[in-house]
């Protein structure tokens, strides 16, 4: 190899450049590393830019680059410190948050305790918002300095530091003009806000004084709106895309044979379940919902129409989470299930079996299967596949035996989970399930220590596991596609696509 | 509309709210989105607001429904404008080709892509397309709104039922016209045959299509539904799907009222025209 030649210009250039890089001292690792752009290809589109005002799934994997929560969330359910450095109960009724010091806004505001008081007391108070009313248990939020918060609630809340994952701070000024910062937000995340052009794209640009070094690894991210995943799927082989959601098990074998394509799979924190409307004849009598349970072949749903894309049931809560215990797979018995039909005086027995049109991936093959082996014990099953808004109808007003759902654990938290459907109040205009022992052990499940908690929940899961006012068929897989010029990239059992510590080759 | 929009199952709140929410907090959601007031206060409301220019406010952006409405206009426009200029182009193209040389191997060839044309379904062939230009050949994107090259797949998509059938219709007309007298006097005057067909015949065979087209632009400006959801494509049509099924009520009254207005207007053009074309309508 010979020297290169420099003309004198070029040679008083280059000493000029290396004097100025010189001068300004070592660069940051993490800025010399970030580079590039990634494209996500997601399956709902963004309605709102408000962190409070929705729980969509992929407006969460939007907003959680441009606003930090005080707690975030692992993919292995551990809490750990975003904003808040640390938290402790300090009373059954009481939270306290230490603030993370040297975090500004992207408009150089500092995170503050007012941030908190602002965005805790704003979800509160106005019962617009869609998450307000989780936060309605919130007694004051009381600022201790200007680095540590005091939570008071109006009884146990166990679940907040949980909840707080799903809610960005906001910088006290949005107060003044929510319209108007709502167009263009400010965040603490990874990622500025650029521009969204509804119905169609999001651009982020990196956040270059993020708090947490080395991160992001890119300079830009867009996300994409495509629902149709036959259309995200061609997006991803074609190359204009980096990653994609909610893959569906039959598209799995297309994708992995495409060069330069990968899919990842993890289990989901979310539980098939089916309930039962406990208030009709139908299946009142828990010998004919043990009977419906035990006719139902779990392995088969699993292996042949879900493709292995989903594991068997051994808890209303999936492993991993906070009040979970195995409790073994419901058994597979035609025999003992016509026994307990015919014990339980339930001949010529037909349910009215209501889904939610196209929400979950080969649901209308499964409820056909499922007809078809409850037909085996004498069962006959009308399936009622309903627009969602009118599925709904029909739950709240109670016409249907058994109803397709499903139901992911967030906040990474069973609280909701139990306190929604398993408490008269909750349940009411759903399953109309009432138990005063399990409502007992709700409320007593609801104290900030974990292992009372875990305790609790674990009796709530017997009493469940034998009452069965739902069939639990089996948990769900999450299932992503990625090019595999991504680095780092993880597939979360939330469901969100998170990019923050991804990079691209 | 207002009233069936209401009285169909459906409760905007749990739409909006998880699954998993409190009825209490349903019941205060509908409170402010004003659906707790007898259906004829509503109505009052809603037609003093529309007076004033005012469609309300989404429920699901929660910003002003015309605004929402009014964003997806530029690619529903565009998207329909080119597949209106494909439609006449190939279409009458296809339909004079045929009917000039009726009988022969041209004319059965535009037979046969008439018919394609009107029976493939949108969806397969928008799924074909992508497979073959975007994911096999690269050459042009699969989905997405950014660009010329983005309106490719989508208008050639949405574009293939209306020029089948202004193919046909062109082609039976101008075979209609070409056998009339005042045709036959053109030739024998010594007028070139590109004269005769171009301006004497098509002229004429103008005005059936022109209503056919009229139709046609009203149906695509309020939205191509299905080529929209494949394409990805921000417009109308999946704009009003998503507020049917969320029950946007303020969003799908605007929608109908704007599609209705677009309807109208491009139907009064359309009788406009038809006094351009024809003087017998324009001094009769």
């Amino acid at each position: 190899m010979g020297i290169p030649h420099l003309s004198r210009r070029q040679f008083v250039a280059g000493g000029a450049a290396a004097l100025t890089a010189a001068a300004a001292g070592p660069r940051p690792a993490a800025a010399q590393a970030r580079r590039g752009e990634i494209i996500a290809g997601l399956s709902e589109r963004m309605l709102t830019l408000d962190p409070a005002n929705h729980y969509s799934i992929s407006s969460t994997s939007v907003l959680r680059h441009v606003y930090d929560p005080l707690v975030d969330v692992t993919n292995d359910d551990k809490f750990v410190p975003a904003l808040a450095e640390s938290w402790r109960a300090t009373s059954n009724t009481a939270w306290r948050f230490t603030l993370r010091r040297g975090v500004s806004f992207h408009d150089g505001t500092p995170f503050t305790a007012d941030s908190v008081v602002f965005t805790l007391k704003r979800v509160r108070d106005n019962t617009k918002l869609i998450k307000s009313f989780v936060y309605q248990d919130i007694e004051d939020v009381q600022k201790d300095g200007d680095y540590a918060v005091t939570v008071t609630t109006k009884r146990p809340f166990g679940s907040l530091p949980a909840h707080l994952t799903m809610l960005g701070m906001l910088p006290p000024g949005a107060g003044a003009n929510e319209d108007a910062f709502f167009t263009k937000p400010v965040g603490s995340g990874p990622f500025r806000f650029v521009s969204w052009t509804h119905g169609d794209h999001v651009e982020l640009a990196a956040n270059p004084k993020y708090w947490k070094a080395g991160i992001p690894k890119v300079d830009k991210l867009t996300v994409r709106f495509i629902p149709e995943l036959s259309t995200r799927v061609s997006a991803l082989r074609a190359g204009e895309i980096h990653v994609i959601d909610r893959v569906w098990p039959d598209m799995v074998q297309t994708l992995r044979a495409t060069p330069g394509v990968k899919v990842l799979d993890t289990p989901a924190i979310e539980a098939q379940r089916w309930h039962f409307q406990l208030a009709r004849d139908s299946v009142k009598d828990p010998r004919v919902r043990k009977a419906v349970s035990l006719a139902i072949d779990r392995n088969v749903i699993i292996k042949d129409l879900l493709l292995g894309y989903a594991r068997p049931v051994v808890c209303p809560v999936p492993p991993g989470l906070l009040g979970h215990t195995n409790l073994g797979q419901k058994p597979y018995d035609p025999e003992k299930a016509r026994q307990l039909l015919k014990q339980a005086g339930a001949t010529n027995l037909t349910l009215d079996f209501v889904l939610m049109k196209d929400l979950y991936p080969k649901q209308l093959e499964i409820a056909q299967a499922v007809a078809a082996m409850l037909g085996d014990v004498g069962i006959k099953v009308n399936i009622r596949n309903l627009e969602i808004a009118t599925a709904r109808e029909q739950r709240t007003a109670g016409n249907y035996d058994l109803f397709f759902s499903g139901w992911a654990q967030m906040p990474h938290d069973p609280d909701w989970y139990f306190g929604q459907w398993f408490t008269k109040a909750g349940a009411e205009k759903l399953t109309r399930f009432s138990d005063p022992r399990v409502e007992q052990l709700i409320a007593e499940g609801r104290v900030p220590d974990p292992k009372v908690r875990q305790q609790k929940y674990e009796e709530i899961d017997r009493l469940l596991w034998e009452d069965e006012p739902e069939i639990w068929p089996y948990y769900t897989v999450a299932i992503y596609a990625i090019s595999d010029k991504l680095r780092n990239f993880e597939a979360r059992r939330d469901y969100y696509v998170l990019l923050h510590e991804v990079g691209i080759a | 509309m207002f009233v069936v929009l209401r009285v169909i199952p459906g409760d905007p709140a749990k739409m909006l709210l998880p699954e998993g929410a409190p009825q209490s907090a349903v019941d205060e959601l509908n409170r402010h989105l004003g659906l707790r007031e007898p259906l004829w206060v509503q109505y009052g409301i809603f037609l003093r607001s529309v007076a004033r220019g005012d469609f309300g406010q989404s429920f699901q952006y929660r910003s002003p429904a015309l605004r929402v409405v009014v964003e997806r206009v530029p690619a529903t426009i565009q998207l329909a404008t080119t597949a209106m200029l494909l439609t006449v182009l190939a279409g009458v193209s296809l339909g004079v080709v045929a009917a000039v040389r009726a009988g022969t191997a041209w004319d059965y060839a535009g037979t046969v892509l008439a018919v394609l044309g009107q029976s493939l379904p949108n969806f397969w062939l928008g799924i074909m397309l992508i497979l073959l230009f975007g994911v096999t050949l690269r050459w042009l994107p699969t989905s997405g709104f950014q660009g010329w090259t983005y309106l490719v797949l989508p208008s050639v998509t949405l574009a293939a039922f209306p020029t089948a059938l202004v193919a046909r219709l062109t082609r039976s007309s101008l075979l209609e016209i070409l056998g009339q007298e005042y045709i036959r006097t053109g030739r024998a005057k010594g007028l070139g045959e590109r004269a005769v067909v171009l301006r004497h015949a098509l002229k004429n065979a103008t005005i059936p299509l022109l209503t056919v087209l009229g139709l046609q632009i009203g149906t695509l400006l309020g939205g191509a539904v299905i080529t929209e959801s494949i394409f990805a494509w921000p417009g109308m049509g999946k704009l009003v799907v998503d507020a049917i099924f969320f029950r946007d009520f303020p969003v799908v009254q605007t929608i109908l009222i704007l599609s209705a207005t677009i309807f109208v207007v491009i139907n009064l053009v359309v009788d406009l025209l038809y006094t351009v074309l024809d003087p017998r309508i324009r001094y009769g």
